[in-house]
């Protein structure tokens, strides 16, 4: 027999099915003709002879049947009848359908999503080559580092193969299309041949870009090249204007690259940097070093080299080469990030195996019962197998509709996650879909799906089909096993609820913990945007502070407007510069107090502006100025440091060392309230508030550090209406000026809260989903249970038991099961929340209140979904309960 | 079939069948009686059995049908035996005579 006559009548049989049935139909009519001719020539009258005719065959349906069973092709016929079947028997419990389907995809594409994120995140190695082998070096592990510093280090370090400096550096574009200010990193010559990165297109920097008047290179990202310069295949070697300096384009990196990977996230053009003087300067903080370990070193002998390495430098040039520290980029790169989307991962998986648990209970109650039905089809013939088979159809028909559902479900997530926690997740870029881990989960519900929906075929087995006949199939034997697992399962559900409850309600009391700290300015009403006059015709001595001046002069002017100032760096969203200080009469600090402070240069009535109260003294005003008596304003902190019991107004401290610096006093005038400085949560620290008219390197010196302004607009109402007025204003003045970053104070100080936002979003979505998820689970355990006891209870009431009675054994059953759950669920949750640690705020990982105040709760959902079953038991009516139909 | 009979291997029913073909095209009573008549009786299949092994056999290309004319003229299925069939014909026998004979050395072994 050849395959392809066999696949010939393969294909006959299932698609010409009618043809095929109507032939067989003929022939077993002419056999029974002929039979009942047979019979009346042995004698037998006409009925007689049909009718012994018929018997002798034995029921045509019958050998139809026989002979589909053996045509090839019979098993499709078999399966889509089975799914077909399967689909009715489904359709028919649409509550149950619909649970189980959503509790499937709910497991399934919120894990996925979770991992998706996870993997891109944390997992996803860092777009270079060897990325592992790449690390950071920095004061602190965070702080910047000085030239001077850097240069020594690299000379010295033999555990390093190569070493390379970066520095932020925000070049307005001009030139063709709008004025518009990118972030970009200068970077040493040696960083990106260290990454080990090619261009696509062109080339890296020249070797003698790193001197002086030699460095008006620029190498481009993928995205600007393609926003800006649409995609343009000859743009090597085209000319640029940043900040209205002519730059070639030597280079376009790829899509998939992007640097830095922490601090400077979304840089999108990268020049060399020539030091020049800088080379020798110890002072300006303004360098991040990375660098490639040699193949042979660890991260331990590499960190021991440069403690080597930092002390010597430090007896020559003190308190210049403090604590550097040698971190992985990876751990740069995911700071702070690993606990607690760990925390989230544990969260997810829990969720999943709520989910799971949820669609095996269903499928455990739904198989009681079934029994009934099964019980009837085994009588009428149905084998074991046909059984299995066609349950197996029905939960794979779930299973699959449920993953489908899923899938969506992780899709739409995915991008959700993303979208949301673009503010408080670094790399979330790099985030992708994940299909691997869609099938993992996939098949674990889906296996949980498989497993439980073969109950019934296994129940169907060990029953006796008369009693389960005579019953209606309401006693069961199988029955008690399957329902203390249902209680095990139910039990846990609730532990996982409990836990992932009190996880988010932690993230809720971290979150006002928060939202209660006062930032010591008001944000209410205030726009902020930053005027960047770099490479305009505004950027010489003497034409920036005209600039500034008639910007704020006009914005003041304009209606709604109740005062206007501005500020070198905002709080919070804005950069922190550190400048060393020493005081008049402190000349020898000791070793251990800090003398650096933030550095800021405001112009007149920032204070008044941004609601920051003036504690003692005065503000600035418009007669500090170059020439005049030198003042500065410092934070309460700064004057509680340094003169801990006296008034701060009238000292005088200069800013650098004073062993090395030519001394320039300037005198205290005012103290102004602490405000939050950068991180939302840290404790106050020492800040500096420079006349930016009494401050040099802002009114004249090159460099666009010093360029750009951060304007603060106190409005009537509503901030950001005022917006585009100024975009007008500036634009007015000096049309090549950018405005970028305009947003109101109020979303800067949202925010500051945006992660801890986007935990509790995700840890509240999935305790709820766990909550709704057990509840169903003991409504439906404690409904089956009265409807199993029906009888039970039927007898107890005809004896006299009372409403209440019948109410308490039933509620009491069921909470028995559920405050085990709960123990279970505060033990998983001291776990839990011991991950945490590092996200809360204003509350203990063990807090009391929450772990009380959310128990009960839960036991109260519980109660609730215990008591309408056990209502209806009450309202039994005995004579119906004990007839047992 | 007669009780006893009920477990008859299906592969002896193929054998018959083969047999049965051998001379003569049949439809399926012809084929039931035929087996009656020259099992002396002791195999009387019953169209349950019949039809399955008919069509079975014919997807495996051991035997193929055409319809024609029945004694009373009336439209039947006639089947027979293919060249493919004798062969097998063929090798069934051989088998079945190998098992039969294993099976006497077995019963007279003590």
């Amino acid at each position: 027999m050849t395959a392809l006559n066999r696949f010939i009548s393969f294909c006959r049989n299932v698609f010409n099915r009618k043809q095929g049935d109507a032939d067989l139909s003929e022939e077993l009519r002419e056999y029974e003709r002929l039979l009942t001719d047979e019979n009346i020539r042995a004698g037998m009258s006409e009925t007689d002879a049909r009718r012994s005719a018929l018997i002798s065959i034995g029921g045509v349906e019958l050998v139809k049947e026989n002979v589909r069973a053996v045509r090839s092709g019979a098993w499709i016929e078999g399966l889509m009848q089975d799914l077909r079947y399967g689909f009715r028997s489904l359709i028919r419990v649409p509550v149950f359908t619909t649970t189980a389907v959503i509790a499937l995809a709910l497991g399934i594409g919120a894990s996925t999503a979770i991992f998706s994120v996870v993997n891109g995140v944390l997992l996803k190695p860092l777009p270079y080559r060897e990325p592992e082998r790449i690390v950071t070096l920095l004061h602190e592990g965070s702080h910047p580092v000085a030239p001077a510093n850097f240069l020594d280090w690299r000379a010295s370090s033999k555990s390093f193969v190569d070493m390379a400096a970066a520095e932020l550096w925000s070049p307005n574009i001009s030139g063709a299309g709008n004025a518009e200010r990118v972030l970009g990193l200068h970077v040493t010559p040696n960083m990106i041949p260290m990454l080990g990165v090619a261009p696509i297109l062109g080339h890296m920097f020249g070797p003698e870009t790193g001197q002086v008047g030699r460095d008006r290179e620029v190498v481009i990202g993928f995205d600007i090249w393609q926003r800006r310069f649409g995609g343009d295949s000859t743009i090597i070697g085209r000319t640029v204007l940043l900040n209205g300096n002519g730059f070639k384009i030597v280079g376009v990196m790829p899509r998939t690259f992007a640097f830095a990977p922490f601090w400077a996230v979304g840089a999108q053009l990268w020049a060399p940097i020539a030091f020049g003087d800088r080379a020798l300067s110890r002072n300006g903080n303004s360098l991040r070093i990375f660098a490639r370990l040699a193949p042979h070193a660890t991260l331990e002998q590499a960190q021991l080299e440069i403690n080597a390495v930092t002390s010597r430098l430090e007896i020559l040039y003190p308190r210049t080469n403090r604590n550097v520290i040698v971190t992985p980029l990876m751990e740069q790169a995911t700071r702070g990030m690993q606990r607690p989307l760990i925390v989230l991962l544990v969260a997810v998986c829990f969720l999943l195996v709520a989910a799971c648990a949820n669609v095996a209970h269903m499928m455990l109650a739904r198989s009681s019962s079934r029994q009934r039905e099964m019980a009837v089809r085994t009588a009428l013939g149905a084998s074991r197998g046909k059984l299995t088979r066609q349950l197996l159809c029905e939960s794979l028909i779930l299973s699959t509709t449920g993953g489908l559902l899923g899938l969506v479900i992780a899709i739409v997530g995915t991008r959700t996650l993303v979208a949301l926690g673009s503010a408080a997740i670094p790399r979330v870029q790099d985030v992708h879909f994940d299909l691997r881990v869609l099938a993992v989960t996939s098949f674990i519900s889906i296996a949980t799906g498989v497993l439980f929906g073969l109950a019934p075929a296994r129940n169907a087995i060990r029953t006796d089909l008369v009693s389960s006949l005579k019953d209606g199939g309401r006693s069961e034997n199988g029955g008690s096993a399957n329902m203390g697992f249902r209680h095990v399962l139910v039990a846990s559900q609730f532990a996982i609820a409990l836990t992932l409850l009190i996880g988010a309600g932690l993230m809720m009391r971290t979150l006002a913990a928060m939202h209660n700290i006062n930032p010591g300015f008001s944000p209410r009403g205030v726009l902020s945007a930053i005027v960047s006059a770099t490479g305009t015709a505004a950027d010489t001595a003497g034409r920036r502070e005209q600039f500034f001046t008639q910007t704020v002069n006009r914005i003041a002017s304009l209606p709604g407007v109740r005062s206007v100032s501005a500020i070198n760096h905002l709080p919070i969203a804005g950069d922190v510069w550190g400048q060393s200080v020493s005081i008049e009469g402190q000349a020898e600090l000791a070793a251990d107090k800090r003398n650096r402070a933030t550095y800021r240069v405001v112009l007149p009535a920032y204070f008044k502006t941004m609601g920051i109260p003036l504690l003692k003294g005065r503000d600035i005003t418009n007669a500090d100025r170059v020439g005049s008596h030198l003042v500065v304003i410092v934070n309460a902190r700064f004057a509680e440091h340094f003169w801990p019991n006296e008034s701060a107004v009238g000292k005088r401290f200069m800013l650098g060392d004073i062993r090395t610096t030519v001394p320039e006093w300037m005198t205290v005038v005012g103290v102004s309230k602490n405000t939050v400085i950068s991180g939302w949560t840290d404790a106050p620290d020492d800040e500096i508030y420079v006349p930016y008219l009494q401050s040099k390197d802002y009114l004249g010196t090159g460099g666009s550090h010093f360029a750009f302004l951060t304007f603060v607009i106190k409005t009537d109402g509503d901030a950001t209406l005022i917006a585009p007025s100024l975009r007008a204003t500036v634009t007015e003045i000096n049309p090549s000026a950018p405005v970028s970053d305009v947003q109101s104070l109020d979303s800067v100080v949202e925010g500051a809260t945006a992660d801890r936002k986007f935990y509790l979003v995700l840890l509240s979505a999935f305790a709820i989903a766990a909550l709704v998820l057990a509840g169903v689970g003991i409504y439906g355990v404690m409904s089956h249970a009265v409807a199993r006891r029906m009888h039970e209870m039927g007898v107890r009431i005809a004896l006299g038991a009372s409403s209440s009675n019948v109410l308490r054994l039933v509620v009491g059953r069921g909470m028995l099961v559920v405050v085990s759950g709960a123990a279970l669920g505060v033990a998983g949750a001291l776990a839990l929340t011991k991950l945490m640690d590092t996200l809360l705020y204003g509350v203990k990982a063990t807090d009391p209140v929450t772990f009380g105040s959310v128990t009960a709760f839960l036991l109260v959902v519980a109660l609730v979904a215990c008591w309408i079953p056990a209502r209806r038991a009450t309202r039994i009516d005995p004579l119906t309960a004990l007839r047992g139909d | 079939m007669t009780q006893a009979q009920t477990n008859l291997l299906q592969g002896t029913l193929d054998l018959l069948i083969l047999k049965t073909l051998t001379l003569d095209k049949m439809h399926g009573l012809g084929i039931s009686r035929r087996i009656e008549q020259i099992t002396h009786g002791a195999f009387q299949v019953k169209p349950g059995s019949l039809f399955p092994a008919l069509y079975r056999m014919e997807e495996a290309g051991w035997i193929e049908s055409t319809w024609g004319a029945s004694e009373k003229g009336r439209r039947a299925k006639y089947y027979e035996l293919t060249k493919a069939g004798r062969k097998q014909l063929g090798v069934e026998a051989d088998q079945w005579s190998r098992i039969t004979l294993a099976m006497q050395l077995a019963l007279l072994a003590t």
